[in-house]
């Protein structure tokens, strides 16, 4: 009787197409916004990502990985002097603005490296050497500033060229590859000492000390030891993460307006399908009632709505989930806007649209479990 | 040299002091009032009465599709007044074939596949549901428009799928509820004779509730219904009279 029950739904061309439409909708809305949200979501943490250490200690005021402020330069010492720090380095990070050959300006995300090791170097070295960072007046930039500073140029920026960085000369001696920062700044590195050159001069310069605990401690321990030791903040790198990500949900509007638009896509998928396919066993009933004077049972008909339910789920998640792969692949190509998709989101997506037809099917099998099989005699 | 008597057949739906009221209160109608009523094995009989006489509700409660408040029912030696609803849907799905006014086949599904209906709920396999199908195709005349839909075929040629389909499975009883009224002269006769057809088979009974008076000379006997009652039963084939 299943693939008569198919039958019956894919000869009813017009619901056929409206249920796998509604599906295909609601997996592409639910999708596409929640891999955009997440994708967000990790720009607010690029500098994790992109500098990648097993402790961050920053000013004990600061509360996500965007909003650092000023240490003293001696700071760093003291983590340094702290029982279960194995090393620590200073890291400079600022936004300044680089000149285009237009005359316009961009700004960037300065980091300063330290000068003896470069920990916090990019991720993805692509082309140069990490080592000529040293040289005077030298930086590493990332893709994306490749792209915005070559503005105005007759060919793109490339190892050699350079630009005004702060009203000063800088060299670019590496491009890199990195995580795009959540205002969409391009990543420029150099050393420590060179960046504090590029920037004005401020009294406090030092904005975070990258530390590694000592063999035998655990992270967590370390960072207790530190904060006690220093009065500073310490993170291990994933509370870090989840403390950058918890601020921005709670202080910007963005979960609610991803929140109510992946929401939006399941309401809309629920009442397209729903209302689709109520109206599906509703014209059905007839038949249904038929079926049932004939013999088939309760149960029999209930397996052959939720089959055709679940196919018809089954072919629009298939549908939204290869768009917004689609979607997905262009996204990564270009390096906008925002996308992330972890296996976690389409198996989401996937019980979300199969929630939707379980709770389309009920619509359609309460009417059918109440009608009578004498219905087929009446006019 | 005197006749040897011959039994009579034995019965096939056995009807005693059944009744049905639809609704309660004020708008309670009263549909069955105390309704006996007997059909035999190999016989067609046919019930026939005005409007709102209660014919359908007597047919539908002799196919086991709607529950009567009182009385007893015997088909075939089955007491479904005894029986569970589930039982009961297990009767319907061996015994009873079904044959409506406005033949309820799926549009959506070739003549072939609407045939297949009755054996496919009973379990057989598809390949044997389709096999016999198609021979019942070839009785009724249809042999070659299997793997159309019905939404192409004539009103009476809709009816020869419905008579195929609820023969298919070879049940003993067949229900028929107004077969012919949507159909013109010559199509009804045919109708009525693959019907009377089926009834030739001595352990079933076909069952037709009717206003076609066109086709009552193809009925064994003749029940007639008036304000939820049975009033007479013509034993004989042939003419009926039914202005007195």
């Amino acid at each position: 009787m299943y693939h008569l029950a198919l039958k019956m739904l894919l000869g009813d061309r017009a619901k056929y197409l409206m249920l796998v439409g509604g599906l295909t909708f609601a997996t592409m809305l639910m999708t596409q916004q929640c891999g955009v949200f997440f994708g967000l979501l990790k720009w607010t943490t690029s500098h994790l990502s992109n500098m990648r250490a097993k402790l961050w200690v920053v000013d004990r005021k600061v509360e996500q990985a965007n909003e650092l402020k000023a240490l003293r330069d001696t700071d760093v010492n003291r983590v340094r002097t702290v029982p279960g720090v194995a090393w620590a380095v200073p890291v400079y990070v600022t936004v300044q603005s680089a000149k285009l050959a237009d005359g316009n300006f961009k700004p960037v995300m300065l980091v300063g490296l330290d000068n003896a090791t470069l920990i916090g170097q990019p991720p993805v070295l692509l082309r140069g050497k990490l080592e000529s960072v040293r040289l005077p007046n030298s930086v590493i930039v990332d893709e994306l500033a490749v792209r915005r500073l070559s503005s105005g140029r007759a060919k793109p920026l490339d190892l050699g060229d350079t630009f005004e960085l702060n009203d000063k000369e800088a060299r670019i001696v590496g491009i890199c590859r990195a995580d795009k920062h959540f205002f969409g700044y391009p990543y420029v590195y150099s050393t420590y000492t060179q960046a504090l050159q590029f920037a004005p001069k401020q009294r406090k310069m030092l904005s975070l000390i990258l530390a590694e605990p000592a063999p035998g401690w655990s992270l967590d321990d370390a960072a207790a030891a530190i904060e006690a030791a220093t009065g500073m903040k310490a993170y291990t790198e994933e509370k870090f993460f989840w403390a950058t990500i918890w601020w921005y949900f709670k202080n910007t509007g963005i979960p609610i307006a991803f929140i109510s638009t992946i929401a939006l896509g399941f309401i809309v998928g629920m009442v397209i399908s729903g209302q689709t396919f109520y109206a599906f066993v509703h014209e059905n009933l007839r038949h249904l009632g038929a079926l049932k004077a004939m013999g088939a049972s309760n149960g029999l008909l209930v397996r052959m709505l939720l089959l055709q339910a679940f196919i018809v789920g089954f072919i629009g998640y298939g549908l939204g989930a290869l768009l917004v792969v689609g979607f997905g692949r262009a996204a990564v190509a270009r390096g906008e806007p925002p996308f992330m998709f972890p296996w976690q989101l389409p198996a989401a997506t996937f019980c979300l649209v199969m929630s939707i037809c379980a709770l389309s099917a009920v619509l359609g099998i309460r009417k059918v479990v109440k009608v009578e099989p004498a219905i087929v005699f009446r006019g | 040299m005197s006749a040897t008597p011959t039994n009579p057949p034995a019965l096939a739906v056995h009807v005693r002091g059944v009744s049905k009221t639809f609704g309660t209160g004020e708008t309670a109608v009263t549909a069955l009032n105390g309704v006996d009523f007997t059909a035999r094995q190999g016989e067609l009989l046919m019930i026939v009465g005005p409007s709102g006489c209660g014919k359908t509700t007597l047919l539908s409660v002799i196919a086991g599709t709607l529950n009567f408040d009182c009385g007893e029912l015997d088909v075939f030696g089955s007491p479904l007044h005894r029986l569970k609803p589930r039982e009961i849907t297990e009767f319907r799905k061996r015994h009873v074939g079904f044959i409506f006014q406005a033949f309820n086949l799926i549009p959506t599904l070739t003549c072939i596949e609407n045939i297949c209906v009755p054996l496919l709920i009973g379990g057989v396999s598809r390949r044997v549901a389709e096999r016999k199908a198609l021979a019942l195709l070839d009785e009724v005349g249809l042999g070659s428009r299997g793997h159309e839909r019905p939404t192409n075929l004539s009103g009476g040629q809709q009816q020869r799928i419905a008579i195929a389909r609820a023969l298919v499975h070879e049940p003993r009883l067949i229900i028929c509820d107004e077969p012919t009224s949507a159909l013109d002269k010559d199509t009804g006769a045919h109708i009525m004779d693959l019907l009377r057809n089926a009834a030739r088979n001595p352990n079933r009974c076909v069952i037709v509730v009717t206003h076609d008076n066109r086709v009552f000379k193809y009925a064994d006997r003749l029940t007639e219904m008036e304000d939820g009652r049975v009033q007479r039963v013509h034993d004989q084939g042939g003419n009926y009279d039914l202005s007195e």
